[in-house]
């Protein structure tokens, strides 16, 4: 097959604890089709508000986020690409980084996380597949063997 | 739109209402009864000098952040400019200035609340709480976790909050004016309060109504054309701010004689009744200025939990507190920890506090910090540091920083002793932080020790002495380096030297001897000379070798069990700042062990690491590659003290997708890390081949190490640029130490 699922897949990343679960969950399908990959984290901007962290502070935390990713490319021999975007609207970030880096999948592994915490934080994987306009693959975390 | 743009979306309405949300909340809505009580109607006088001191100090914070747009605002000019002791001060004067003045807004708030709402007096744990101290607990602790979760609503919030307090106190001025008596006011210097005297020590009173708009400088970074929006927005609010408070100083003590005003608990909401009863609506009135009251103390102490945790970062970012202070959350990407220390605090100030001395209290730290803002000011004009390009600059210096200075240390003689007893105690505390923490792990000397360094034959002998004397740890800066093969020992004590040197420091060499399980170390220990002779003479070259430079050197046999571990270990016991180590074909016998072990090890450096592949040392010719982020700064730093030592010169290369984009990532960057003169080359191909092209033209190339685990993934030859093994010339890896957690660096 030409175009295999995996063959480019655009990773959304939020957090160094959400890298690793996706990182052991993505790279040794992707590594299996000998694709490869490309991770995004997204900087939510207030938009014309003052943020709750500030700029250079998420800059510095998406090293953190994007070292995990490539410890776990390294390991699985992915090549890998990193992505960092400002956005106010999450979703569409990461549907726009798709589209602009013409990826195969989106592929992420669901946080979890209790309903309320969704509520507080947004509801980015429900939306996701809401507003998608490609596949959008959902691993399960994978758990120590 | 180019993420640059998307990351700066601060216009100049939403810096704006940071400043005068900020500001409009206490003065008008907390303080007019102890104000008037304080003054009489003369306190108008005493809002206007206040703002008159606070416009010295915005014109000064104003050059500073357009020539610094960094997060931490106040606390970073002072930092960078008068170096880590007096950033210290200032990074604590603001931080607990802040946590002062958000728990006397809560306070307010809880005030407006226990108006209204039946909130019952409580005794909790022994301690007795007024209906104000239980609403403002319940505000505070909402305040708090609103921004622990971080829901950015409450940003844009801001925005119509305080359109909405502008309008409702327009509305309350005109309508009060009608009703205004001039007899009122007077006398308008009344002889009960100390007449004219009393002006001053009310100005002392009232400042805190001014906190705001420093606190537009921190969140600098993310203001769009901030050569233009930030001097506007922090000078436009205290204009605005100022010119609102004494009109509406005047047309309450208008209303209602200040001694009445004084006595009254609630004088806004006397005076709204009074005022919009012309209109037959007073009830309305009294509503509409509760709402406005509560709105303008939660938007102040919102905006203040906000800055703090901008100078938490900024003063973990210069290693004055412990970075993990600043970790961001899973979850909610907020600066959780920060939030909740600063909240504890704002939480501890309500239970214990009274309004007045905690505003006054707020108020002299962050006079402190003001007249500090206004040294670094002429610090970075008389020093001139190249890198120091403001657009807006003060007019008529050096007569605005000095006025400004000396405005903003003389008003706290008019404060009442107890509360500058207890700011005493918060600069000194910041002081003695400073000496028993920091300064072993404070970065950057500032830019006023420098300037003493650099014009020591010129500058009196104490000045000189004065300085070095509270630099960040000189003799303390520790470069181990741990030596196997003697073929690169002399190439590896210079380089540590030259870094020892810069930082005026001393380099620890060590000879790792490993010796065989079986024999007990002890064994070992008692016969050096008989496990490893040629240790004794490895570390005599060393020491030969230091001198040459002039270094201060010590050296250690180190026996163990183990080796490469042993040297972390060693790092650990040494109090290292850095490692120095060989890399390469025979050092340290690396390769081919378990891996774990490695993973474990390298996962926690506990400091900065240059692996150097020995091929001559010659940093004539310096290729520097940078894609930025931490690892890079220290490789900058390095390039930089080779660069200085040696007169060589240094090539920038940065791989892009688009060139000019790379190339002004470039210039900025070089420009921030005094690598302004070298060459600067953009690549948009293949990065890796770009390198070695460029390396075949260079004597040594220095790299950051850019990910975690680059240790390990030399010993597993994973690493990430093959490049490293394929150029002929020396080559330097820079890994910054990670994380140590506060009761390390206390303990070890």
């Amino acid at each position: 097959m030409t175009d295999p699922l995996l063959g480019h897949a655009l990773v959304p990343v939020a957090s160094p604890e959400d890298a690793e679960a996706t990182g052991r969950a993505v790279f040794p399908r992707v590594a299996a089709v000998d694709g490869r990959v490309t991770a995004l984290h997204v900087i939510e901007k207030a938009g014309g508000a003052p943020d709750k962290a500030g700029v250079e502070q998420r800059e510095e935390y998406a090293e953190e986020v994007f070292d995990v990713v490539r410890t776990h490319a390294a390991d699985a021999d992915v090549p890998v690409e990193t992505k960092l975007v400002f956005a106010t609207d999450v979703t569409e970030a990461i549907l726009d980084a798709a589209r602009a880096t013409e990826a195969s999948a989106v592929v992420f592994t669901p946080r979890a996380g209790s309903r309320w915490l969704s509520l507080l934080s947004g509801d980015t994987s429900s939306e996701l597949v809401k507003r998608a306009d490609r596949p959008v693959v959902a691993l399960p975390e994978e758990t120590d063997e | 739109m180019s993420d640059e743009e998307l990351a700066k979306d601060l216009g100049p309405l939403a810096a704006l209402t940071i400043g005068v949300g900020t500001m409009i909340g206490a003065g008008i809505f907390v303080l007019p009864g102890p104000a008037a009580a304080a003054a009489g109607p003369a306190v108008a006088l005493s809002f206007v000098v206040g703002g008159v001191i606070s416009l010295f100090t915005a014109l000064s914070a104003s050059e500073l952040g357009t020539a610094m747009p960094k997060a931490g605002g106040s606390y970073y000019y002072v930092n960078h400019a008068l170096g880590p002791l007096f950033g210290s001060i200032a990074g604590w004067g603001n931080w607990m200035g802040l946590a002062f003045a958000s728990a006397f807004y809560t306070l307010g708030f809880g005030e407006y609340l226990a108006s209204f709402a039946p909130i019952p007096a409580l005794t909790v744990a022994g301690v007795g709480l007024s209906s104000f101290q239980v609403g403002a607990l319940a505000a505070g602790v909402t305040f708090i976790a609103v921004n622990y979760v971080g829901a950015k609503e409450t940003g844009r919030l801001q925005n119509v909050i305080v359109i909405l307090l502008v309008a409702i106190l327009t509305v309350f001025a005109a309508l009060g004016a009608l009703q205004a008596d001039l007899s009122t006011l007077r006398p308008f210097f009344p002889p009960e309060t100390g007449g004219v005297g009393a002006v001053m020590p009310a100005t002392g009173l009232v400042f805190v109504s001014f906190l705001g708009f420093a606190k537009i400088t921190t969140v600098a970074e993310e203001l769009k054309n901030p050569g233009r929006n930030l001097p506007l927005a922090v000078i436009g609010s205290v204009v605005i701010v100022t010119v609102m408070y004494a009109i509406l100083m005047m047309v309450l003590m208008g209303v209602v004689d200040w001694a009445t005003l004084g006595a009254s608990k609630t004088p806004v909401l006397d005076v709204a009744d009074i005022a919009f009863s012309t209109l037959g609506v007073g009830a309305v009135g009294v509503g509409l200025l509760t709402f406005a009251g509560l709105l303008a103390t939660a938007s102040s102490a919102n905006a203040s939990i906000l800055a703090s945790s901008r100078i938490n970062f900024a003063m973990g970012r210069d290693r004055l507190v412990t970075p993990a202070l600043n970790a961001i959350h899973p979850r909610f990407a907020t600066p959780y920890r920060s939030i909740a220390v600063t909240g504890a605090l704002i939480v501890a100030f309500i239970l214990f506090g009274e309004v007045k001395t905690l505003a006054k209290a707020g108020s002299v730290l962050h006079l402190v910090v003001y007249g500090l803002l206004n040294l670094a000011l002429i610090v970075m004009r008389e020093a001139d540091p190249p890198e120091y390009d403001p657009e807006f600059t003060v007019p008529l210096y050096p007569v605005v920083p000095v006025i400004g200075a000396v405005s903003s240390f003389g008003l706290i003689a008019f404060m009442a002793p107890l509360e500058i007893a207890l700011s005493l105690l918060f600069v000194c505390g910041g002081a003695v932080w400073y000496f028993a923490y920091a300064r072993r792990t404070a970065t950057e000397p500032g830019i006023l020790a420098d300037y003493i360094h650099s014009r020591r034959e010129e500058l009196p002998g104490p000045a000189v002495s004065a300085a070095s004397s509270v630099a960040p740890t000189d003799e303390e800066y520790r470069v181990l380096v741990p030596l196997a093969n003697p073929e690169h020992e002399t190439e590896l004590i210079s380089l540590a030297s030259d870094v020892a040197a810069a930082r005026g420091g001393r380099v620890v060499a060590v000879h790792v001897v490993q010796v065989p399980d079986q024999t007990a170390l002890e064994f070992g220990a008692e016969h050096v000379e008989q496990v490893e002779p040629e240790s004794e003479t490895l570390l005599e070259s060393a020491r030969e070798d230091a001198a040459t430079r002039d270094v201060p050197i010590e050296t250690h046999t180190i026996l163990s069990h183990r080796s490469f571990e042993e040297i972390f270990d060693a790092a650990r016991t040494h109090d290292a700042d850095m490692v120095v180590m060989g890399w390469g074909e025979d050092a340290h016998g690396a390769p081919g062990r378990a891996e774990s072990a490695y993973d474990e090890l390298t996962q926690s450096l506990p400091c900065d690491v240059l692996l150097f592949r020995d091929r001559g040392l010659d940093p004539s010719r310096i290729l520097l590659p940078t894609a930025g982020g931490p690892d890079s700064d220290l490789s900058a730093a390095i390039a930089r003290i080779l660069r200085d030592r040696s007169g060589g010169a240094v090539t920038l290369l940065h791989g892009a997708d688009d060139e000019a984009a790379g190339r002004a990532f470039l210039s900025e960057w070089a420009e921030e890390r005094g690598l302004g003169d070298a060459a600067q080359s953009v690549v948009t191909g293949d990065v890796e081949a770009a390198i070695e092209d460029a390396a075949a033209d260079h004597t040594l190339l220095v790299m950051g190490a850019s990910e975690e685990g680059l240790l390990r993934r030399l010993v597993t030859g994973t690493l990430p640029l093959d490049v490293v093994g394929d150029v002929d010339c020396s080559v330097i890896l820079a890994e910054r130490s990670h994380d140590r957690s506060l009761w390390e660096r206390l303990v070890g």
